[in-house]
């Protein structure tokens, strides 16, 4: 074991061309830890051994179409004139469609349902709250086969603390609206609001000292109250009729996958550090909300604490102001009154706002050297995007997806890509496989989309 | 020519003559044959199976001639409107078994909405045939033994777990600084199947059971004597603000407040204080300056912002002679200062920075014997001192943590369970570091983890199951109650009960009490927050600046004083000249009315719709109130909103209306029509399915498979802006449109005279309103006072099923099931003979079926899974 590990990481260093100052990420160790385990194929790893790395980020209610895509050439149009520098490290991609975000027999409700297709590719069911179920994400697809190798499996954040109470979209459950991933058809995993609890994740609280401290005696702790509460989870589970048992069944499954989290943590005893303060809480401006939770991706994958992560800027259906740009009207009315061309330019400006913060983050990754030597864009495959495309019509065809970074070198970028009409989901199964994870088929993929 | 199938049924019914049809056409009448229908029932039509008519029998003879008469028009001979047929049967049978149709069938037939055209309007007799055989059949309902429904089992959703956690530890906790929102289903966050458990939440948990038990469970058997206070025990030094207190201080306005304390004996005193920061959710930049004093002598004085929740602490060693002693703080906002050195102009934004005094501790004599117990000791130990023999000490761990599960289980504990905790207990107090408290405390942590806290498990009462539903045992009734109207666990007295087994004799006595009790502000903030979105205000944004018509020129203004500051800067205001003058003070004026509309006007119009409620709940009123009535709850600030005179001062107060006013009854609040709105102006759609979701309990309309384009057909407004009127007029054209819009719109369009802000207007912008209109059951209003009495005096029947509904789901947790119609027609009966009363309300829902009972675990589970 200790004979691979070090082969693994002369491999490494041999790649990188780095001959001292070996950096301290705990990841390396631990992939080759896991691929001992599994003797897998390469797990979210790119070419040179570092780690590779995968996020979503979700815009709401569609794009302005007359702003978004680019002119031949791949001359970027107006609303993504703010990646111009970036744009050799990432593609625009045309011809995907989200076919189960369509209407089809369910009728009103395309928000929620867009929300909940986007990363699932599936049909949400529609219910007020009784039996809801979609489809495993993406990223949870990811998470549940790579994640392992990082102290937390994946990360879900979101940037929208907007809810509204009572119902939601024309009769689809609020679960729809609010969460991008789900980790089974039936399960949506919340995603964290508040920036610093999602620093206390990665790096816990109070001083690096105390936290190592502590950790023998938290650690022991913990298991001991994990023990407690599964054997008691045994218990009511024997209580419970079958049909009341379902819920339960979920809780469950969550104190098992905690369970082993907190074994796993064993092997991640060094918690990251870093020499960021913890972020107080939630900013009043939007736009600084936004750069804030980009900044806690950002800290997450340069300290390789996890490798995939879902970030939700505003749920679809997002009726938000933007004041400071002289937008008093709400983005979701603006997007159906698009015939004024004077609000059309309002729904392109928010769209443009959208990506000036997508291009700071996407710049912070670029100027951030990975362990390889390339930068942490270079090593990433970023989905920008939604499930709606012309927010005034709810059209889910040929939507608006930006794809990031070069995934280590393997996919071609500086793009702009019209694909044949195909579905959202053949993205995913391709990017799925770069990740090492081989699905066949995922959501209502019907193939792969190339991306060499 | 001949039209679409769509065409004939939707156009008709939109383009009838109406002048004669001002009463309502169906929900009255469908009313009571509701009563005819369940007497019948409950009569010798059970008996149908027996021998005498089978279901398919009546369908044959008595349900399908009704419905070739009145609906295959549009729903059969291949038409299919709104993708709904009727008459493509693969036998009786096939029909029977489809109870998920027939009960759309009944809710639209219920609520007038179909058959839509005069003509084809269906007899009571028919509707009471059709009524009657839709329950017996297709829903196999039993009146004799009515079925629970379906459970879920139900975890405590964010309020609940925070005032659980408050009762049972007896400490203050913020769960809303910790946990995320509850998804909500069905219109409320306590529906148990929308409610996730996900990784993070069981990890936050985990968090929560630490910091709690960290907070409130005492680590030793014994201190030096000492006096605690909070924040509560220091008041305003000016007598005049009795209100004021250093619970809370708000950030940027100047606040004295001080304690005297008084000490028996001369000696050496720490004094501990702890002051905290706090912030809501969203960060503000605003700082002040706090000072303490202690007789008189400064102690601190600290510069201090927005924070979440961050404690700082102080330690000072005083010798006091016996007798009173004063602790003073000084409260100072800072005010920024602009680049010139000018104090800035702050934006009025609301407070969303605080300063509390969280704990003043006085411990001593110091270097004396005496010694106490730590505060809350008696809460969690039961003895004077831990035993010192370890065999006795576990003991002792079992008898602590037995009295503790029970409490926080909400049910006795077996046995194992508490040995498993006191194991946890024992294997830390018996570290060398570690009190036996501390390690009671970890056993603690476990517990609050554990599922039986976490969530409501629940067991039916032993032997007394009837054909596959039993009651639940009164210790889950007893939390079923508690859940229900104070959002929290059982108090002792209900406990008490519950093990007697005399729970459900004084059900109604107990009812009265919590309802009489400060704890069922719970049921308001949360089942009246969510159904009539009380909760949101808040959270509205709403744009007075451009509701209000001033945005283009504060706009220009503010642009013109901040370049006149800038420039000016040897220029005071003195040198202004006339223009300049007028031009600021205009400015000025458009900032005054605008900062009018801040947090506190907000939280009155909150608090207008929850003291109507809280009215209606304590005077015996009847709940029609709710939609129309002469009165209601105004401070100063919210009556000068509403152009109502003679209300003076801040607080809220039953106020009797002007006979003229449009006010009085829910659909007029502030609060509604606020958070029924666009950001910077009124949407009729929205206000319209705010109403028919929330008052009418109208069922949604076939959605329409493809949302077509506006655009072609609005075009014909070349040269103008169509008014907000007209372009759903044109909506309406289509037929698709037409069935949903003719349902909200009219409702939507006598509520134009409120704009965004719930201010009454004639005109939006150069258009006038039109509020006149015309329900979807037929009956025509000329404005919003009409249409309310129309709502109370034609719709009642429709409101109080509509509210039995709403006070159901969030009673029992889950979404109303077609096995439920027998349960809620009941239930409106009983509401409807009091009176439409609130309590009788409330005892009909506690004694009802799903309330009281469950489906039997044992019931194999093809019968369990009908639904």
């Amino acid at each position: 074991m200790k004979k691979k590990l070090n082969l693994s990481r002369r491999y490494f260093l041999r790649g990188s061309g780095l001959a001292v100052a070996l950096p301290a990420y705990a990841s390396l160790g631990h992939t080759s830890l896991a691929a001992d385990e599994t003797v897998a194929p390469k797990l979210a790893e790119t070419e040179t051994g570092a780690p590779l790395r995968m996020a979503f980020m979700s815009i709401p209610n569609g794009v302005q179409q007359d702003n978004w895509f680019p002119e031949d050439g791949f001359q970027l149009n107006n609303t993504m004139k703010p990646l111009e520098k970036l744009r050799d490290h990432l593609q625009v991609i045309g011809g995907l469609d989200h076919i189960n975000a369509t209407p089809g027999p369910d009728g009103a409700g395309d928000h929620a349902r867009a929300g909940a297709t986007f990363l699932t590719g599936m049909r949400a069911r529609k219910t007020a709250g009784s039996d809801i179920q979609c489809g495993i994400s993406v990223d949870q697809v990811a998470a549940q086969q790579v994640g392992k190798a990082t102290r937390l499996p994946s990360l879900e954040l979101t940037s929208d603390l907007i809810r509204n109470s009572g119902s939601c979209d024309s009769g689809y459950a609020c679960a729809y609206q609010y969460n991008l991933s789900w980790s089974s058809a039936t399960t949506p995993v919340t995603p964290e609001a508040n920036p610093r609890l999602v620093f206390e994740r990665l790096f816990g609280s109070g001083t690096p000292t105390e936290r190592k401290q502590n950790f023998e005696a938290r650690q022991e702790s913990k298991k001991s109250v994990l023990d407690f509460v599964l054997e008691q989870s045994r218990d009511v589970q024997r209580q419970l009729a079958a049909s009341d048992r379902r819920k339960f069944d979920e809780y469950y499954a969550v104190v098992r996958d905690l369970e082993q989290r907190v074994e796993n943590a064993e092997r991640f005893r060094d918690p990251p550090e870093t020499e960021q303060d913890t972020p107080a809480g939630i900013p009043k401006d939007f736009g600084d909300y936004m750069t804030l939770m980009y900044d806690m991706l950002l800290l997450a994958f340069k300290t390789d604490s996890t490798r995939i992560a879902t970030l939700l800027l505003a749920y679809d259906g997002s009726n938000r102001t933007f004041p400071h740009l002289g937008i008093r009207e709400g983005h979701h009315w603006l997007t159906h009154s698009q015939r004024e061309q004077e609000l059309a330019e309002k729904v392109a400006r928010i769209d443009q706002y959208y990506i000036e913060h997508l291009a700071a983050f996407l710049q912070k990754m670029q100027e951030t050297e990975d362990v390889d030597g390339n930068s942490l864009l270079h090593n990433s495959m970023l989905v920008y995007g939604g499930a709606i495309a012309d927010g005034n019509r709810h059209t889910h065809e040929n939507l608006p997806v930006i794809l990031a970074g070069h995934a280590g070198g393997a996919i071609s970028t500086g793009r702009f890509y019209q694909a044949e009409k195909q579905p959202m989901s053949n993205l995913f199964v391709s990017m799925l496989e770069l990740m090492g994870v081989s699905v066949n088929q995922f959501g209502d993929s019907n193939g792969k989309l190339s991306l060499a | 020519m001949y039209s679409s199938p769509s065409g004939r049924c939707t156009n008709r019914f939109w383009f009838t003559d109406h002048s004669n049809c001002t009463s309502s056409k169906s929900s009255r009448r469908f009313f009571c044959l509701l009563f005819v229908a369940a007497i019948s029932l409950q009569g010798s039509k059970i008996g149908a199976k027996d021998g005498a008519v089978t279901d398919a029998e009546i369908y044959e003879s008595k349900i399908k001639p009704i419905l070739v008469q009145h609906c295959y028009d549009c729903h059969g001979y291949g038409s299919a409107e709104g993708n709904f047929v009727l008459d493509e049967f693969d036998s009786t049978e096939d029909a029977i078994s489809q109870p998920e149709l027939w009960w759309r069938v009944v809710k639209n037939l219920r609520a007038g909405v179909m058959p839509p055209t005069e003509a084809s309007e269906l007899s009571d007799e028919e509707l009471e045939t059709i009524y009657e055989w839709v329950k017996a059949g297709p829903f196999k309902i039993d009146p004799e033994n009515l079925d629970p429904g379906p459970v879920t089992v139900r975890r405590l959703n964010r309020a609940e777990y925070g005032n659980t956690i408050r009762e049972l530890m007896g400490i203050d906790f913020d769960e809303k600084l910790l946990f995320p929102p509850d998804d909500s289903g069905h219109g409320f966050d306590n529906v148990a199947d929308a409610m996730m458990v996900s990784p993070l939440l069981l990890e936050k948990y985990l968090q929560a059971a630490e910091l709690v038990v960290e907070r409130a469970v005492p680590k030793v058997t014994w201190i030096v004597p000492r006096q605690d206070f909070n924040g509560d025990d220091f008041k305003s030094v000016d007598s005049e603000d009795a209100r004021l207190n250093g619970r809370r201080l708000d950030g940027k306005k100047a606040a004295e407040v001080q304690r005297e304390v008084s000490i028996e004996e001369t000696g050496r005193y720490l004094v501990n204080i702890d002051i905290k920061q706090h912030g809501s959710f969203e960060f503000d930049p605003a700082r002040y300056q706090v000072t303490c004093t202690i007789d008189g002598e400064p102690r601190f004085s600290v510069e201090l912002g927005w924070d979440e929740n961050k404690r700082t602490s102080f330690e000072y060693d005083e010798n006091w002679e016996a007798g009173k002693h004063k602790i003073y703080f000084q409260l100072e906002p800072v005010i920024p200062l602009s680049e010139t050195g000018e104090p800035m102009i702050e934006e009025n934004e609301g407070t969303s920075v605080s300063f509390e005094i969280d704990k003043v501790s006085i411990e001593g004599p110091l270097g004396t014997e005496r010694r106490v117990h730590p505060e809350n000791y008696e809460r969690f130990f039961t003895r004077e001192a831990p035993p010192a023999e370890p065999a006795e000490q576990r003991k002792y761990a079992e008898e602590c943590l037995q009295r503790f599960a029970t409490h926080a289980f909400r049910r006795r504990v077996e046995m194992k369970t508490v040995a498993q905790l006191a194991d946890i207990a024992e294997a830390s107090y018996s570290r060398p570091d570690m009190t036996f408290e501390a390690g009671i405390g970890r056993a603690m942590v476990a517990a609050l983890v554990s599922p039986k806290f976490l969530f409501r498990i629940e067991a039916t009462a032993d032997g007394v199951a009837d054909r596959g539903y039993a009651p639940v045992d009164e210790i889950s009734l007893a939390s079923r109650l508690s859940y229900f109207l104070w959002s929290s666990m059982p108090d002792e007295e209900l406990w008490k009960l519950a093990e007697a087994g005399k729970l459900r004799e004084q059900l109604p006595q107990q009812v009265d009490r919590m309802l009489a009790d400060d704890k069922a502000k719970a049921f308001v903030s949360n089942f009246v927050g969510q159904w009539l979105r009380t909760r949101d205000v808040l959270d509205t944004a709403v744009d007075p600046a451009v509701v209000l018509g001033y945005s283009e020129e504060l706009e220009e203004l503010r642009e013109w004083v901040s370049e006149r500051f800038r420039r000016g800067r040897g220029r005071g205001r003195g040198e202004m000249t006339d223009e300049e003058t007028a031009k600021f003070a205009r400015y000025r004026e458009i900032r005054s009315t605008l900062e009018r509309i801040d947090d506190d006007l907000k939280r009155a119009m909150r608090r207008e719709t929850e003291m109507l409620v809280e009215h209606i709940v304590n005077s015996d009123a009847n709940l029609l109130d709710v939609v129309d009535c002469d009165y209601t709850f105004l401070n100063e600030k919210l009556a000068e909103h509403y152009g109502i005179e003679g209300v003076k001062g801040r607080d809220m107060r039953l106020v009797k209306l002007p006979a003229d006013s449009p006010r009085g009854g829910v659909l007029t609040h502030a609060s509604i029509l606020l958070v029924t709105s666009n950001p910077t102006r009124t949407s009729p759609v929205k206000r319209g399915l705010f109403v028919l979701e929330n008052v009418l309990g109208t069922p949604a309309p076939p959605a329409p498979g493809v949302v077509p384009e506006l655009e072609e057909s609005a075009n014909r407004f070349k040269d103008r802006e169509p008014t907000l009127r007209e372009l759903l007029e044109v909506h309406r054209e289509s037929d698709l449109c037409a069935s949903c819009h003719a349902r909200m719109d009219p409702i939507g369009f006598a509520l134009e005279n409120f704009d965004a802000l719930g201010m009454w207007r004639e005109r939006d912008g150069e258009a006038v309103i039109e509020p006149q209109g015309q329900l979807v059951t037929g009956e025509t209003f000329e404005d919003i006072k009409g249409l309310k009495r129309l709502l109370r005096e034609q719709h009642a029947e429709d409101f109080y099923r509509c509210i039995t509904e709403k006070m159901l789901i969030f009673a029992i947790g889950r979404g109303i099931e077609y096995s439920d119609e027998h349960t809620v027609d009941q239930i409106v009966g009983q509401l409807k003979e009091s009176g439409g009363k609130f309590r009788p309300l409330v005892h009909a829902i506690v004694t009802s079926a799903p309330f009281q009972k469950q489906r039997i675990p044992s019931v194999p589970e093809t019968m369990v899974s009908k639904q």
